[in-house]
């Protein structure tokens, strides 16, 4: 059992999707000039990783990153400059998006998918032979699973029981194409009994419910059983990336999950229903991360650019 | 009158009419059906022709290219799209070692006639999307590499893959996609019949008389726009789009060379080790080393596309350091 408190979870969640909102602003105005994905409405997800990954695990993501870097400890500020192209970011502006890399953190992401889970297993060897308790976690969208990478990493791991946890976001779709008509199975997580693996599948709308399990997966690996995979389903709000007409769904379906799947007024709601907090209490709480954010935002926004004459940098260490 | 379609519009008005005649090309990709393609360029194409023969794939590149290699060998005329570039890397054992291979392997006794259509070119994506990789495909031997930069191309250089035997790497590139004919320089009008643009045959995009300018794709608006700019400085730049990087049409190339004498290439593809290194040499083997006063490249200097628009715009070639590239050989001359 994770016992975290949900009102921390909420925090976390309303700071996810402000950060991930100031994003589009950046998206909209062309300061990002490129592709932008974001994980709104698939908070309680990144949120329920946070409290059981030790800064020493390696995280590796998606294109669809933002929220696992901050689930990680992925310096905000830092990770907003990189995302909006900055010499300040994480990747002093080389990465972008796309791309984010934290060694502090042992955070990474790719933007190809399914090439996630095979950086992950890199580090879970590496966890392996130094005999360390840490943990190689990868995040994968439902349409991730379907690579041969997904296979060859999961049957490697469950030969020789490493640490790996992969973290499938199920939300459904791989851009347009809906994952039940390109799944020999019912669900991704009954997978795990082909690689002798532990498999579950959970309301990833339910942050508390994600936590526990992801702690559950999180233990197992770590403690010399082999990988894991967590599947936990929810909805993406926002089209594929910023800009897609999103014409495969249907206008009351992306209502629908926006008045019922919303992992945070679901979070909302049960922490008015159990009295653990007052609306004054949670709306304080928005209020105070949309000021951090938004000075945050005036901040980045006032960082210099990458200098143009310094493209070839980083390109070889020597 | 000309129709004023977008190039993705004129990609899919391709594939259509070459559906229609053919009944053996299948369309295999992520996002091809239902919203066709994620540029457009496969749009109506599942309503029209059914979901058997366009097909939405999982994303599971290796398999359905490999499946794009046993269709053809089952008779089929498979157009299998990736949709960038950059993700070859998930398939790239099905298109070199198969693709490509196999019928010269099999003493051409199979033929190949798949078709891999994917999107290059930088949007701004970093460095993981904006690949154009034409330079790797003509690197390994045995594809055929089509590059179409104007619209009366996407739907003449579609039409003759579609129709030939041999395996083609059909690279559209990601700016143009939603780019109006109309917009175009060159090659604007697009006949709404069908018609073919003759593989491995390049295009003078503009006739001038100081220097040839050899570049495709994209680059081939960039740079007749630099040569308009630079037409009032009075240098006067023929442009040749190549079209086709393989086969190069070098003797194209290498009659403007042998009239201008001064050759620069222009290439949004990494610089080294591709097809700019590749024009210089063979128009130098035509034409013998005397015959060329001067050479130049300007292409990405082998570096991954950064995110921050600072870097991109400083290595990627685009009208005004086209125009640059120009001037310096000129003051240099
Ligand atoms: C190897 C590869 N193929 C295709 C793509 C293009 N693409 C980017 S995201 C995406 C869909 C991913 O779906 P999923 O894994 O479910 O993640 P989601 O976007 O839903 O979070 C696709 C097809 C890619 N980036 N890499």
């Amino acid at each position: 059992m994770s016992n975290r408190p949900l009102i921390e979870h909420f925090q976390a969640m309303v700071r996810m999707r402000l950060f991930d909102e100031i994003c589009m602003e950046g998206f909209r105005s062309r300061e990002i000039h490129g592709e932008l994905h974001t994980g709104i409405g698939q908070e309680a997800i990144a949120a329920g990783l946070a409290a059981a990954l030790a800064s020493v695990d390696a995280l590796v993501s998606t294109h669809r990153n933002h929220m696992h870097a901050l689930a990680k400890g992925v310096d905000p500020r830092a990770l907003m400059a990189e995302i909006f192209e900055k010499e300040t970011g994480l990747c002093r502006g080389r990465g972008g998006h796309m791309h984010p890399f934290d060694r502090k953190t042992n955070f990474s992401a790719t933007g190809i998918v399914g090439s996630s889970l095979p950086v992950a297993l890199g580090y879970a060897y590496a966890f392996w032979i130094e005999e360390q308790p840490n943990v190689g976690v990868a995040v994968t969208g439902d349409g991730g699973t379907n690579t041969g990478a997904f296979h060859e990493c999961m049957n490697i791991a469950g030969a020789w029981k490493l640490p790996f946890v992969v973290v499938v976001e199920n939300n459904a779709y791989a851009i347009s194409v809906p994952i039940a008509s390109v799944l020999a199975t019912p669900t991704i997580a009954e997978r795990a009994a082909a690689y002798g693996a532990w498999g579950r599948k959970v309301d990833g709308r339910d942050v508390e419910a994600v936590a526990d399990a992801f702690a559950e997966a999180m233990g197992h690996a770590r403690s010399g059983k082999g990988p894991a995979i967590l599947e936990a389903t929810c909805q993406r709000f926002q089209g594929h990336y910023e800009g897609d007409h999103d014409t495969y769904r249907t206008r009351e379906e992306k209502k629908r999950m926006r008045a019922e799947d919303d992992p945070i007024a679901l979070a909302r709601g049960k922490l008015l229903a159990s009295g653990e907090a007052t609306e004054p209490e949670l709306d304080a709480i928005v209020g105070e991360s949309r000021q951090r954010y938004g000075a945050m935002l005036a901040a980045v926004r006032a960082d210099p650019s990458p200098p143009a004459k310094e493209f070839r940098r980083f390109l070889f260490v020597a | 009158m000309s129709r004023n379609l977008s190039c993705s519009q004129i990609v899919a008005e391709a594939i259509g009419i070459e559906m229609e005649r053919d009944e053996r090309i299948v369309v295999l990709g992520e996002d091809v059906g239902a919203i066709g393609g994620v540029f457009g360029a496969t749009r109506d194409l599942q309503r029209r022709f059914g979901d058997k023969r366009v097909r939405d794939m999982p994303i599971s590149e290796m398999a359905f290219t490999g499946m794009g290699v046993g269709l053809a060998m089952a008779g089929y005329r498979p157009i299998v799209e990736v949709m960038f570039a950059d993700f070859i890397g998930a398939c790239l054992e099905q298109v070199y070692n198969a693709m490509a291979k196999i019928p010269f392997m099999s003493g051409g006794t199979m033929r190949m006639p798949m078709v891999l259509k994917t999107a290059g070119g930088c949007i701004g994506s970093a460095a993981q999307h904006s690949q154009c990789l034409w330079g790797l495909f003509a690197h390994l031997p045995g594809m055929k590499v089509v590059t179409p930069g104007s619209p009366y191309d996407y739907k003449g250089l579609m039409a003759s893959a579609l129709e030939g035997e041999d395996p083609v790497v059909y690279i559209e590139h990601q700016s143009q996609m939603s780019k109006k004919a109309a917009t175009f320089r060159h090659g604007a009008e697009v006949p709404a019949e069908r018609y073919t643009v003759p593989i491995g045959k390049a295009a003078v995009a503009r006739q001038g008389r100081d220097l040839t300018l050899v570049t495709l794709s994209a680059c081939v608006e960039q740079s007749l726009e630099a040569a308009e700019t630079l037409f009032s400085e009075h240098i006067d730049v023929e442009v040749v789009d190549l079209r086709t990087v393989v086969p190069m049409d070098i003797e194209t190339v290498a009659g403007s060379v042998a009239r201008t004498q001064r050759l620069l290439v222009v290439d949004e593809d990494y610089l080294s080790f591709g097809v700019s290194g590749e024009v210089v040499a063979r128009v130098v083997e035509l034409l013998g080393t005397t015959a060329v006063k001067q050479v130049g490249r300007h292409g990405n200097p082998d570096v991954p596309v950064p995110a921050a628009k600072t870097l991109e715009d400083a290595v990627l070639p685009r009208a005004g350091s086209i125009a640059n590239a120009v001037r310096r050989m000129a003051a240099a001359s």
